[in-house]
């Protein structure tokens, strides 16, 4: 009987614990989905539910206050499959209304990826754009013409696309799906 | 013993097991923020003292400290320490492009923040106070010319200040850094 009870209780323990820095690596509430983007609204809110403290606390993030911008992350394509670095993406061809937006390349844990052009990001203030001011940027390990952002050493990689002082507010319904950038696959090696 | 008697057996142990995983895993997520020793304030508490400004690490492939940080904006830090007094934070702009202040507790929530288009006479500036420095230098304001400065009452004595500069293209970079750098907090003379 005591063993029974002990072994529950191990069993038990190893479960919570694993549990627990699973969830907190993704923390579930106030994350808000956007086409193929995630937004964290409430993180680094003073409000924020316990989840999202905790994993805030655990990352050592410093969150962008609502009034400074908002950061979208996608771990999957418009597809919902996710990012795979054997295959070329399309991000474009436009973005919500901010000021100054930009987009980068990170690893699992939002660190930048060494690669050999050494670059890890664009901003919209340096990009090449097509005749209707529209934009595409081509995620891939091999070098691609035009705004080539390089998917380097990396397995598992996510998209961050960060809105600069703009009127949105992420909170349900203040994005429109239509309005974010699409990830398509264009093919894979 | 019965198939009844087993059954019970089992249930009682997958229901033991269960609560303990829940109680364990809640424990956890409410302790968290407690007793981080990584969370964002240590970290920073690595680069710079309390009312000094220090600059932020660019993000990139060998800076491991701050996830998501963007390697287009240029940032500086200072942490504040309300118990000697309010603390002013002065922070110049005049550049092309983004910059912002955002001020963060002990835990890291962001409990105020303002952009360049609050800056006036060409910087953000901004007074920390706990809620009693806040009354008593409400007090001391002088009514036929009250006080121009934004105040603003920090949650936890102490905290962060973070300020962020965009840089438009990768060779402006350095002036977007050089402008973060020239922020400044410094406690406040008591009232006279």
């Amino acid at each position: 009987m005591l063993v029974k009870a002990l072994a529950a209780g191990a069993i038990g323990l190893a479960l919570g614990v694993a549990a627990s820095g699973s969830i907190l690596a993704d923390p579930p509430f106030g994350a808000v989905t956007i086409g193929a983007w995630r937004v964290a609204a409430k993180a680094g809110a003073l409000d924020a539910d316990p989840y999202t403290r905790a994993a805030l606390a655990r990352s050592g993030e410093i969150p962008l206050a609502l009034g400074e911008g908002l950061k979208l992350v996608a771990r999957a394509d418009s597809a919902g499959r996710p990012l795979d670095r054997h295959c070329l993406y399309r991000v474009g061809t436009h973005t919500p209304a901010a000021r100054y937006w930009t987009l980068s390349l990170t690893d699992a844990n939002g660190y930048a990826v060494e690669n050999a052009a050494g670059r890890y990001g664009f901003r919209s203030s340096g990009i090449l754009r097509d005749g209707d001011g529209g934009f595409s940027i081509y995620v891939s390990a091999l070098a691609h013409a035009g705004n080539w952002l390089p998917i380097g050493h990396v397995q598992t990689f996510a998209l961050a696309l960060r809105l600069y002082d703009t009127p949105l507010a992420a909170s349900a319904g203040g994005i429109e799906k239509s309005s974010v950038p699409t990830i398509e696959r264009e093919g894979c090696a | 013993m019965s198939v009844t008697a087993r059954l019970g057996g089992v249930a009682l142990f997958v229901a033991t097991v269960a609560a303990t995983a829940a109680l364990i895993h809640f424990t956890m997520v409410l302790l968290v923020p407690v007793v981080a020793t990584h969370d964002a304030y240590a970290r920073l508490a690595d680069l710079g003292s309390p009312g000094t400004t220090a600059a932020l690490p660019r993000a990139g492939p060998d800076e491991r400290r701050f996830p998501w940080d963007d390697p287009a904006l240029a940032a500086a830090f200072c942490r504040f320490d309300l118990s000697a007094g309010p603390v002013r934070v002065k922070a110049p702009v005049g550049r092309a492009g983004f910059a912002s202040l955002s001020f963060h507790t002990r835990r890291g929530a962001v409990f105020y923040a303002l952009t360049d288009r609050a800056a006036t006479h060409g910087r953000m500036e901004m007074v920390i106070a706990t809620p009693a420095q806040l009354r008593q230098l409400v007090a001391h304001d002088d009514e036929d010319d009250p006080s121009q400065d934004l105040r603003v009452v920090s949650p936890t004595v102490q905290g962060f200040v973070i300020m962020r500069a965009f840089s438009e293209l990768p060779s402006l970079y350095a002036a977007a850094a050089d402008e973060v750098k020239a922020m400044t907090c410094a406690t406040e003379p008591p009232p006279s």
